[in-house]
C-alpha cells in the first residue's frame, strides 16, 4: 500500500524529501517486474491498487540486503578506525 | 468550488504541465496515483490539505524522479527562462507597438514554464495591456489620474506577478 509505505519511509530522518517521489519508483518497479500491482474494492472510496512483491522482487531484496551488509560492514570497519 | 478543491487541481495541473514529455500512459498513471493519494490523505481543512501536499513534493521533484526512473533526458527548460523573459517584453509595455500584446500573449501559452492559472491571469489582466493607455493618448482622449491607474496598475502588476513565477517553478 503505497499511502502507508510512503508515510513509513518518511518517519526515517533523511529517507524521503518528499512523499510523492515514490509512485514513479514503484511504477518502475513494477515495469520491472519486481513488484505486482493488483486493484481491490475498497469499503469506502474507489478500489485501490495494491503492491506486492514477485519472486524476482524477494530475490533482488535478498541480494541487495546481502550487498548492503557488506557494504555497511566495510564502512563501519574504517570509520571505527577513524573514530 | 471550495479552496481545497482548487489546490487540489492546481498541484495537479502542475503536475501534469511538468509532465508533458512523458509518454500518455505513464503520466495519466502517475497523476492517478497522485490525486489518489491526496483523496486517502482525507484532509479536512485548508491547513491540513497544505501540509499533505508539502509532504507530497514539488510536483517538478515528482517529475524529476518520473524522468530520473525511466531514463529520459531532464528538463530542456532548466536553466534561465529566455523564453519567458522574451514573452514578456511585449506583454506588458510592448503593446504600446501594434500587435506586440498578441504576440505576447501568444508566447505566453507556449511557455512550460507558466501553469494554466498564470497564463489565464497574464491574459486576462486587463487585456491589450498597456494598449488602451496608448489608444488613447493616440486619440487625445483626457483621462482622469483614476482611469489612467486603472488601466496602468494591472497588467504592470500581472507582469509582476508573472516574472515572480519564473523565480518559483
Amino acid at each position: 500500500l503505497p499511502c502507508l509505505c510512503s508515510r513509513r519511509l518518511s518517519d526515517v530522518d533523511g529517507m524521503v524529501a518528499s512523499e510523492g517521489t515514490i509512485y514513479p519508483l514503484l511504477s518502475r518497479l513494477r515495469r520491472d517486474g519486481l513488484v505486482e500491482s493488483m486493484w481491490r474494492e475498497s469499503a469506502e472510496g474507489p478500489p485501490r491498487r495494491y503492491y506486492h512483491l514477485t519472486d524476482a522482487g524477494r530475490a533482488a531484496l535478498a541480494g541487495f540486503a546481502r550487498e548492503w551488509s557488506r557494504f555497511r560492514d566495510a564502512v563501519d570497519h574504517f570509520m571505527e578506525g577513524e573514530a | 468550488m471550495t479552496t481545497t478543491d482548487q489546490l487540489v487541481e492546481e498541484y495537479l495541473d502542475q503536475l501534469e504541465e511538468e509532465l508533458h514529455d512523458m509518454p500518455r500512459a505513464r503520466r495519466r498513471e502517475l497523476v492517478d496515483e497522485i490525486a489518489q493519494h491526496i483523496a486517502d490523505g482525507g484532509a479536512q481543512s485548508e491547513a491540513e490539505l497544505r501540509t499533505l501536499l508539502d509532504r507530497l513534493g514539488e510536483p517538478g521533484e515528482i517529475a524529476d524522479e518520473a524522468r530520473e526512473r525511466f531514463g529520459m533526458a531532464p528538463r530542456q527548460d532548466a536553466g534561465y527562462p529566455w523564453f519567458e523573459t522574451v514573452a514578456l517584453i511585449p506583454l506588458v509595455p510592448g503593446s504600446f507597438v501594434p500587435f506586440g500584446w498578441i504576440a505576447g500573449v501568444v508566447m505566453l501559452w507556449m511557455s512550460r514554464r507558466w501553469t494554466r492559472g498564470d497564463k489565464l491571469i497574464g491574459t486576462f489582466v486587463v487585456p491589450g495591456g498597456l494598449g488602451f493607455i496608448a489608444v488613447a493618448l493616440a486619440f487625445g482622449e483626457p483621462l482622469s489620474a483614476g482611469l489612467v491607474a486603472l488601466l496602468v496598475l494591472p497588467p504592470i502588476a500581472a507582469g509582476i506577478y508573472l516574472a515572480w513565477r519564473l523565480t518559483k517553478v
